[in-house]
């Protein structure tokens, strides 16, 4: 009979070289980007740390009310301007055109990048954008029952920075493969924010060929 | 090379064509780069945007910086300040002005919104956004008026102290008024610029009452 050598030889693999050592690494990874998902939580969470034990850190309100918006705004700016991106590869934005009028774009990036994003990413990103404002919620409704109301501008303010970003991300997620996104961000006109239209123009290009289905 | 020497074009063939070069067609890697800038660069271009607001408040003519690139950081800035120089400053304690310096937050936030809803109501064409972003950075004028009365008043707090104040106060609240207007009321039909710049007249004077009226415990 075949001896079983052939057999083993026919079927066995051969490595091939898909890259570096470092890519491969990458790609393995489950977390490709450890900074942005750090820092995606971190303002979130230390906002409602501190909201909850402000009594122990300082006797002082202002001082709580500070920190705590100050947290609030950094996580504001961090989550819709760079772990969104970075995450989940989307993006919202507002931009006003040369007639004054104001556009909301949602962008949703579609071809996956060297280094897209993983599942589990993806999964913290999601569950620290919804359960975060309904903490913040929760907030809401304790603190007009039990009538401590100088925190109330301070709780809906939270829930408002923090529901806006899960509004933008949830629209993005499911409106991005729209053509009013792609028609609006062919407006773009402004000359004085060249960066922010390169990266723009970028994104627009990504998605094209992902569409034509060209290299 | 003495072949070439004598290499040349004759004078009336004209020499044309065509270079193609490819725009804009980034690769994914180098895409990735650009989305994935260093936060730092990110964070230094938002912060000169912000700074270049505060030089227009300043100065006002019509800028499409304030109008078009809008962001709040200023105004929340300029809101904290505020609220933290009108309270009492006094040592920490339970009862350290908690209740006053949310109040100046609220009044100033919620001022702004009814102000922004008013002027969209009577057939504004700027944004929600955009409005708000201007009433916010013109509140940068009074936020020094604040400064110069605590200092005035760490000099002392008599007559003269008041008369000085009040003279400081008012022309920043003037200015103020103006400068918001500016951005503001071009964006309304002509017959309606009062009913628009009634309310932001009202508004400052609001917070320049709290201003003047401050006396440290």
């Amino acid at each position: 009979g075949s001896p079983p050598q052939a057999l083993v030889d026919d079927t066995e693999d051969v490595s091939l070289d898909f890259g570096s050592e470092e890519e491969l690494a990458l790609r393995k990874a489950k977390i490709r980007h450890p900074l942005a998902t750090f820092f995606h939580l971190f303002f979130r969470v230390s906002a409602i740390i501190t909201y909850l034990f402000c009594d122990w850190f300082s006797n002082s309100f202002v001082a709580c009310f500070v920190t705590i918006l100050l947290l609030l705004s950094f996580d504001f700016w961090s989550v819709k301007n760079v772990t969104g991106r970075l995450l989940v590869g989307l993006h919202w934005w507002n931009q006003i055109d040369e007639d004054g009028k104001s556009h909301w774009v949602f962008e949703a990036r579609r071809v996956p990048t060297r280094a897209a994003s993983t599942e589990a990413e993806a999964r913290i990103f999601w569950l620290g954008l919804i359960i975060c404002p309904v903490i913040w919620t929760v907030f809401f409704f304790s603190t007009l029952f039990s009538l401590k109301l100088k925190w109330l501008a301070l709780v809906i303010a939270g829930i408002s920075l923090q529901a806006a970003n899960l509004y933008g991300y949830i629209y993005c997620k499911l409106g991005g493969h729209k053509s009013t996104s792609r028609a609006t961000s062919g407006f773009f006109v402004t000359a004085d924010v060249p960066k922010r239209q390169a990266r723009r123009t970028a994104e627009d290009h990504t998605e094209e060929r992902g569409k034509t289905g060209t290299r | 090379f003495a072949g070439l020497a004598d290499v040349s074009i004759a004078e009336d063939i004209p020499v044309e064509g065509e270079i193609t070069i490819p725009v804009g067609s980034h690769s994914p890697d180098e895409d990735y780069s650009t989305l994935d800038e260093p936060v730092r660069d990110t964070i230094v271009r938002d912060l000169k945007a912000v700074g270049k607001k505060f030089v227009h408040v300043m100065y006002p003519k019509k800028s499409s910086a304030l109008l078009r690139d809008w962001d709040l950081w200023g105004p929340l800035v300029l809101c904290v300040s505020l609220a933290l120089m009108l309270q009492g400053g006094s040592a920490d304690s339970k009862e350290d002005g908690g209740p006053q310096f949310a109040e100046v937050f609220v009044i100033i936030w919620f001022g702004a919104v009814v102000i922004t809803l008013n002027s969209k109501l009577l057939g504004g064409t700027i944004s929600f956004f955009q409005s708000l972003c201007v009433l916010g950075y013109c509140v940068l004028p009074l936020t020094v008026a604040m400064l110069v009365c605590r200092l005035v008043l760490l000099a002392g707090s008599g007559t003269v102290s008041f008369i000085i104040r009040l003279i400081v106060v008012v022309a920043m609240f003037g200015w103020s008024t103006l400068a918001s207007t500016a951005f503001l009321a071009d964006s309304q039909p002509p017959n309606r610029k009062a009913l628009v710049v009634y309310p932001i007249f009202l508004f400052y004077f609001v917070i320049s009452w709290m201003i003047l009226t401050f006396t440290p415990q």
